[in-house]
């Protein structure tokens, strides 16, 4: 028996046409927009999939992308061009967002009693749920008059532990000010914080699969949730069950805060955009019924 | 400090059946003068197949705008020959917002909508084939390319045509570019449909 290794082949060639055509198909199936300065980081991820799957060329794999029923090359494709990455105060302009536009915008004309409810999900090893937290307590100038709920969800209970346990090496506090270090976090060894306990037990972690309506059930009159890069993940299906379950949690004129890539005008017109400092967040109406 | 612990997480099996989670009440809850209990209602009736006609029933008379997407998203779901005829009912509606909603509840069905769309093709009203070119344009079918390349040759409607050489510029292979041409010859006259069909030659043969 002869084994031939398979041949290397050069990079395909990718014509501006045919990276206009992929761009547009990519935007309408998942609301993620390159720009042409992400070319090549674009091409780099097609030749790869063009590559895995066998395919002669880039307009033999397109083909197969568009028409392949079960969308799972579809799946591998965004897996590749999304960086799944967490660290404090990523995408920070939401957290200043949140406390210089939304906060302000949920507790106008309402009661103290009324505590404010945010939920972070997925809140994967608890960096996104800490820095709203952080954010609140550091940049709201109104935060000891309310009280506030954070919630945190994911569908891993490993990474679950994780976040309860608050530790975290120097990669994931590479943007926390070194003033909010030292004053939250302690040292457990080299290159390893802890958040601080008070902080750790300020937010109620609890294990839910997003997709299962039991299991968001307990979730109710939500002012602000925060769900970044996840829906990327989804199917089209999916993703609408998801966002109609956030139309539901959310008390009238509650905010969705979506990852800078994604687009909820992709998924459902029950939200209204909001610009808020330099990102676009979306309300459920005020009069919703 | 500000910040309270929430109460402690009820795991989801301790939290009791809502109100109503038997099927008769469900079916009964769809026609709630409550939104939310309408909602609700659609909602855990995605698990019963056999309500997927009622929820149609519901389609046809609703109004809320956020009912009727989940209306949608459940019938998704339940897609099949018969709710596919049933959603096709509102291409035709005077409300642009259920249209809008029908086209994109079929686009994202995937195995039982292109015998019926294409049945659409030859439909009376130009504005319901452009519809179904719509709708064909976003399907994962591999007959689609094949079906608007027949659309360029027959339809008499240059809207029509030129939403059909727009979902070429995605779907299309070098087979329609001989159709395009010929239709560039049909409608000379009719400049944006000339510049609509370069920009899908270029695309398909890719520059």
């Amino acid at each position: 028996m002869t084994i031939s290794a398979r041949q290397p082949r050069s990079p395909p060639t990718i014509t501006e046409d045919e990276y206009a055509k992929f761009c547009e198909y990519f935007y309408r199936k998942t609301g993620i927009q390159f720009q042409d300065t992400k070319k090549y980081y674009v091409e780099r991820r097609i030749a790869d999939r063009i590559d895995k799957t066998e395919t002669e060329s880039f307009r033999d794999y397109f083909t197969f992308l568009r028409f392949q029923a079960s969308g799972e090359e579809l799946q591998h494709l965004v897996n590749s061009m999304t960086v799944n990455e967490t660290y404090f105060f990523r995408e920070d302009y939401q957290f200043e967002a949140l406390v210089k536009g939304i906060l302000p915008a949920r507790t106008h004309n309402r009661s103290q009693r009324d505590p404010i409810r945010i939920w972070s999900i997925p809140c994967s090893s608890g960096e996104e749920p800490y820095s709203i937290a952080l954010s609140i307590l550091e940049r709201w100038d109104q935060a000891d008059n309310w009280d506030i709920e954070i919630y945190a969800s994911d569908i891993d209970s490993r990474i679950l532990n994780e976040a309860r346990t608050g530790l975290y090496g120097a990669r994931s506090l590479q943007r926390v000010p070194p003033a909010l270090l030292s004053k939250y976090f302690l040292s457990r060894g080299e290159d390893s914080w802890q958040i601080c306990e008070d902080l750790r037990n300020s937010i109620d972690f609890s294990l839910v699969n997003v997709v299962d309506p039991m299991q968001t059930r307990r979730f109710r009159n939500v002012d602000v949730i925060f769900c970044r890069n996840m829906l990327i993940y989804f199917d089209d299906v999916a993703r609408r069950e998801t966002v109609e379950m956030f139309y539901e949690l959310l008390s009238p004129g509650g905010f969705v805060c979506l990852g800078h890539s994604e687009s909820m005008s992709r998924m459902t017109s029950l939200f209204i955009p909001r610009k808020f400092q330099d990102t676009i967040v979306y309300q459920k109406p005020s009069k919703a019924e | 400090m500000a910040l309270l612990r929430a109460k402690p997480s009820a795991p989801p099996e301790s939290l009791p059946a809502a109100p109503g989670d038997d099927r008769a009440s469900l079916l009964a809850n769809l026609h709630s003068p409550e939104p939310a209990v309408r909602r609700g209602a659609a909602r855990a009736l995605t698990s019963h197949p056999e309500a997927a006609m009622a929820l149609c029933d519901r389609l046809d008379i609703e109004t809320s705008p956020s009912v009727r997407a989940v209306l949608f998203t459940v019938l998704i779901r339940q897609e099949s020959p018969a709710v596919v005829a049933r959603l096709l009912v509102h291409l035709r509606s005077d409300d642009a917002a259920l249209r809008n909603g029908t086209i994109e509840a079929l686009q994202e069905m995937r195995g039982t909508v292109t015998p019926h769309v294409r049945d659409l093709l030859d439909d009376p009203d130009s504005d319901v084939r452009i519809f179904a070119v719509n709708i064909l344009g976003a399907l994962c079918d591999p007959e689609t390319p094949a079906l608007l390349v027949d659309v360029l040759r027959h339809e008499p409607h240059v809207n029509v045509c030129a939403a059909a050489v727009d979902a070429l510029a995605e779907v299309g292979t070098p087979d329609a570019i001989e159709a395009l041409e010929a239709l560039r010859t049909r409608f000379g006259d009719e400049p944006f449909l000339t510049f609509a069909i370069d920009t899908t030659i270029r695309r398909i043969r890719g520059g």
